[in-house]
């Protein structure tokens, strides 16, 4: 009788410990964004400056898109060490700085 | 009109060579040299000499000014020791352990006492120094297509002719891209009436320069006469003058850009 109350207690202290992870999960998916963009921030790098090799075959909403993925990991990369952010800051604001100009000069065409 | 045009000549002929104090003479091998000393002298080391032609003869320049982050003038990217230990600049490549050509890289600023180390610092640490080089420029050139300015060397050819391989990515370093999509050619309208027009083309730039390098830090507008330059501007390096009469061709090669025949009355 004991083991069966001891395996109901800890199958509820394990449900309870697990609830806040699902719920976060589900229900706050930015949260979880701003945790994966953090542990992932070159791969997010990778991606966003990949799009330097067509620039001119993307529509305005997608560089606008791009420009504020750039904005977004300006603050993670901001938190890396000296040497890193000196790198890779100067190598975002050359793929931002190509999108907005990409984008103003669409915009003024 | 014809007037005009002679004075313009006149005036050319007599006030270019005023700027042209800016122009490179740097002898061929020279050519595109840069004396990084920013560090160098307070750490107790001769400044390094880089010369552009070792690595533009095997790497794209974005492949260093975009994807590795140096800046596009000289002393420019403030390179510690430091830096290149932990594989960025200098590091990135030189590691120990990449390999080009089937050689593997020397560790940069790897530090120790010992002889081996000092002939290590002394490899790009050479400025005064009698340093026996690893690559000679002669034994290089000798084998490319000639050019009569700059390197002596008509880049251009020498990659079309598969003399030359140009390396486009780093493991680790580059990121992954698609191929790149080329912009269209154009003419530049040029004022001047004894120059012919320029024909830019994007191809030959994009393909060792992406689209990054060059916009929109030295060209600020894709609008056609929108961006406003001469060359009075450009022997002052800026617009073309940015890589033309420093690691690029010369100003001298107005053929390079002028294409049509150049001369009064055209």
């Amino acid at each position: 009788m004991n083991k069966i109350k001891i395996s109901v207690a800890v199958l509820i202290a394990a449900v309870t410990l697990t609830l806040p992870f699902s719920a976060v999960y589900h229900g706050a998916p930015d949260i979880v964004g701003s945790v994966y963009s953090q542990d992932n921030w070159k791969t997010e790098f990778e991606i966003v400056c990949a799009k330097t090799q067509d620039p001119m075959t993307l529509s305005p909403d997608e560089l606008r898109m791009l420009i504020s993925r750039c904005d977004q990991l300006r603050t993670l990369i901001d938190k890396l060490d000296e040497t890193q952010r000196k790198v890779y800051l100067r190598r975002l604001q050359m793929c931002k700085d190509l999108f907005s100009f990409v984008l103003e000069s669409k915009e003024n065409k | 009109m014809p007037y005009l045009q002679a004075i313009s000549l006149i005036l050319a002929v007599f006030a270019f060579p005023c700027v042209s104090v800016a122009w490179n003479n740097a002898s061929p091998p020279k050519y595109g040299r840069v004396i990084i000393k920013k560090h160098s002298e307070r750490a107790g080391l001769a400044p390094v000499i880089f010369d552009h032609w070792v690595h533009r003869s095997r790497f794209t320049c974005r492949l260093c000014h975009v994807d590795i982050g140096f800046a596009m003038e000289a002393n420019g990217t403030n390179i510690t020791a430091s830096m290149n230990r932990q594989g960025y600049y200098c590091g990135s490549c030189h590691d120990g352990k990449r390999s080009f050509d089937g050689k593997i890289t020397f560790q940069a600023c790897s530090g120790g006492a010992s002889k081996e180390a000092s002939v290590r610092c002394d490899r790009c640490h050479s400025l005064g120094k009698n340093v026996v080089r690893e690559y000679e420029f002669a034994d290089f050139a000798n084998k490319m297509p000639k050019a009569y300015t700059g390197n002596g060397i008509n880049w251009e050819a020498a990659e079309e002719q598969g003399l030359i391989k140009l390396v486009d990515f780093l493991d680790g370093i580059s990121t992954q891209r698609a191929s790149l999509k080329m912009q269209k050619d154009f003419s530049l309208e040029v004022k001047a009436s004894w120059v012919g027009e320029v024909k830019f083309s994007h191809k030959k730039h994009a393909i060792w320069n992406g689209c990054e390098v060059c916009h929109p830090e030295i060209f600020p507008s894709v609008q056609k006469g929108r961006t406003k330059f001469n060359m009075f501007q450009i022997s002052d390096g800026q617009f073309c003058g940015v890589c033309h009469e420093k690691v690029a061709f010369s100003l001298k090669a107005c053929e390079g850009c002028h294409i049509s025949p150049v001369g009064i009355g055209r």
